[in-house]
């Protein structure tokens, strides 16, 4: 190209391009820079020639272009899209996009280097800014899903240390019962009232900790034994529910034919937990029914009750912890009942569906009869 | 004859010098953990958050390979990685050759590694700017076919490209290690290949390094900058030629 002299529309091309311009000689010192590249960083052309392109980033820059670029750019012959920082003459930083290649001849032997520069100041704050966004997003997540951790850990230790207090209340109720102190009815119902209060606070602290272990990772341990009848379990758990709900009424009808193997005490806080849901938002004057039957390998538990159906809205969000309904009733819990159904029934290779209607709303729990250990 | 690349690139930043020994030796090239076509799920933070890491890793390959008394060539922090090595496993060496090392890049008090606390800081931030077409998706397909010609133009700068993290982490380790005291426990026969004008490592850490490994000896080299093999593998080639 030495005996080809520009004219001087390619001069001008080349010194006042929207573009920085330089080229480096074999020996990678600097042998021509345009216009643009001396007005940008404020450095004399006659301070670029003779010296090596690295000289004038900052040194973070310096350090990975002879680590990367320059490696890179003798080994595939060209680079693209390097974010550099040029250093100007006024000591402030130039952020630059570069591409460079080499020009060799038919030796192979390298005549020149041509780089480029483009001015990237916002181009590259703007990348910088998605960089630090993007840390500060991470170290949020971190924090959040240490402190949900702990929180699930306070939860965990406060529904056990919950549990000593409350058995020291049930014991001193159960003493003041049998001393016979007690004569008034007043004072017997407030007894009742008092163990009634104890089974239903000890249900909840129940359910917390269920709730805390799984979410905690150990999940739901099941003890499962096939041996043993069902059917006693479901029944008790539904004889307890309408001694608490007298005014209510449960209809039973179960069939269970074949052995089932699951975890009996699990089923029935499984079954409790559905004929509780139903009695807090079925009709009152309507019964609610439960059934079990074994059929085609499967477990059917199922609970049904009359009243309004359930909403669309809430159709999807109903087996999510702390879910709560329309709160109509004081005694409900903490909205984890049905989170801890479907828990069971997940650690039993089961499912519980939900259809509602004006007519019914029904639960049915299923599950295969013969599984191996979950 | 065991080659090691250093910071920044992998085992292709030999590919001009290797061969030419291949007649006389037999040539190990290899890419660290974390670099080039190593297996990146083989990268544990805690093991390569020091030298110790890559220098274990060494050993292991010279016992696989039954290596006695091999050549060892080294480039930048490979040279200390490799000089670990070597205290590590007496006899898996005979030789050393280091090429531009350093045993401490930070400054402290009369000692000139050649950098400011500050700007190591800033390079590792610097790193952040630079992935060289790097992206987590295309990752797989690059890092574990690097020689598959039909990747075409996903090959750019994969010589050189590296998970941002792991690059950030292998540029912590280099610049802030501190091996200054291993140097003069080093009992081999040691050549020192000092480039000119190098930034990385200067002609007074080359020197430094020289004076404290016993009977080291020192070949200052016309080759200017930081890579010597990639710039001026004749006179690298023949510098080792000469010592081996």
């Amino acid at each position: 190209m030495s005996d080809l002299l520009p004219t001087n529309e390619y001069r001008d091309l080349f010194d006042n391009a929207p573009c920085g311009y330089l080229t480096m000689g074999p020996d990678g010192r600097i042998t021509k820079v345009n216009a643009t590249l001396t007005a940008w960083t404020g450095v004399h052309a006659d301070g670029f020639i003779g010296r090596r392109l690295h000289q004038f980033l900052n040194m973070a820059g310096r350090i990975y272009y002879e680590t990367h670029i320059a490696p890179l750019l003798r080994m595939q012959g060209f680079f693209n899209e390097f974010a550099l920082d040029f250093e100007t003459a006024a000591g402030e930083r130039l952020p630059v996009i570069a591409n460079a290649s080499e020009r060799r001849d038919a030796d192979g032997s390298l005549l020149l280097t041509a780089v480029v520069v483009i001015k990237a100041t916002d181009r590259r704050r703007y990348e910088r800014e998605l960089v630090e966004s993007r840390l500060q997003l991470q170290k949020g997540l971190a924090t959040e899903r240490e402190t949900a951790e702990l929180r699930d850990q306070f939860i965990a230790v406060l529904g056990h240390d919950l549990r000593n207090p409350l058995a020291a209340i049930s014991a001193g109720a159960r003493i003041l019962q049998r001393s016979g102190a007690l004569q008034e009815h007043k004072h017997l119902r407030v007894l009742d009232m008092i163990n009634t209060t104890v089974t239903r606070m000890s249900d909840l602290i129940d359910d917390v900790l269920d709730f805390a272990r799984g979410r905690l990772g150990s999940g739901i341990v099941l003890n499962r034994d096939a041996t043993q009848p069902l059917e006693p379990i479901l029944e008790q758990v539904v004889d307890e529910l309408r001694t608490s709900s007298p005014e209510r009424m449960i209809e039973t009808s179960f069939d269970i034919a074949e052995p089932v193997n699951c975890d009996r005490a699990r089923l029935g806080q499984l079954l409790s937990n559905l004929v509780g849901n139903a009695l807090t938002h079925g009709a009152p004057d309507r019964p609610v029914r439960v059934g079990a039957e074994t059929e085609g390998g499967e477990l059917r538990l199922w609970v049904a009750n009359a009243g309004e159906p359930i909403p669309a809205s809430a159709m999807e969000r109903l087996f999510e912890p702390f879910f709560r309904g329309d709160v109509r009733d004081s005694r409900q819990g903490l909205g984890l009942g049905l989170h801890i159904a479907s828990q069971i029934a997940q650690a039993h290779g089961g499912r519980i569906d939900v259809t509602s209607t004006a007519e019914e709303t029904r639960f049915v729990f299923k599950m295969p009869l013969a599984t191996a250990a979950s | 004859m065991i080659f090691a690349h250093g910071f920044g690139c992998d085992q292709n930043m030999w590919r001009f010098v290797a061969p030419e020994f291949e007649d006389d030796f037999k040539v190990v090239l290899f890419d660290h953990v974390g670099a080039g076509g190593s297996d990146l799920s083989a990268y544990d933070k805690s093991k390569y958050s020091s030298l110790h890491g890559y220098a274990d890793d060494l050993v292991e390959i010279g016992r696989d390979l039954n290596l006695e008394d091999a050549v060892f060539v080294g480039h930048s922090v490979s040279a200390m990685i490799g000089l670990l090595a070597s205290l590590k496993a007496p006899g898996l060496f005979g030789r050393m050759v280091l090429v531009g090392p350093s045993p401490r890049y930070i400054d402290d008090g009369e000692y000139v590694g050649g950098f400011t606390e500050k700007q190591i800081a800033e390079l590792l931030e610097f790193l952040e700017d630079n992935h060289m077409g790097w992206s987590a998706a295309m990752a797989p397909s690059i890092m574990g076919n690097p020689d598959r010609p039909e990747l075409g133009e996903e090959l750019t700068n994969s010589f050189c490209r590296t998970d941002p993290e792991i690059a950030k982490a292998f540029a912590r380790v280099t610049f802030t290690s501190d091996n200054r005291n291993d140097l003069s426990k080093v009992t081999i026969p040691t050549l020192i290949l000092q480039c000119s004008e190098d930034i990385i490592a200067s002609e007074t850490v080359g020197k430094f390094v020289r004076s404290q490994i016993p009977g080291s000896e020192i070949v200052f080299l016309e080759a200017t900058g930081h890579c010597p093999n990639l710039s001026a593998p004749a006179e690298v080639v023949s510098a080792i030629r000469a010592y081996v």
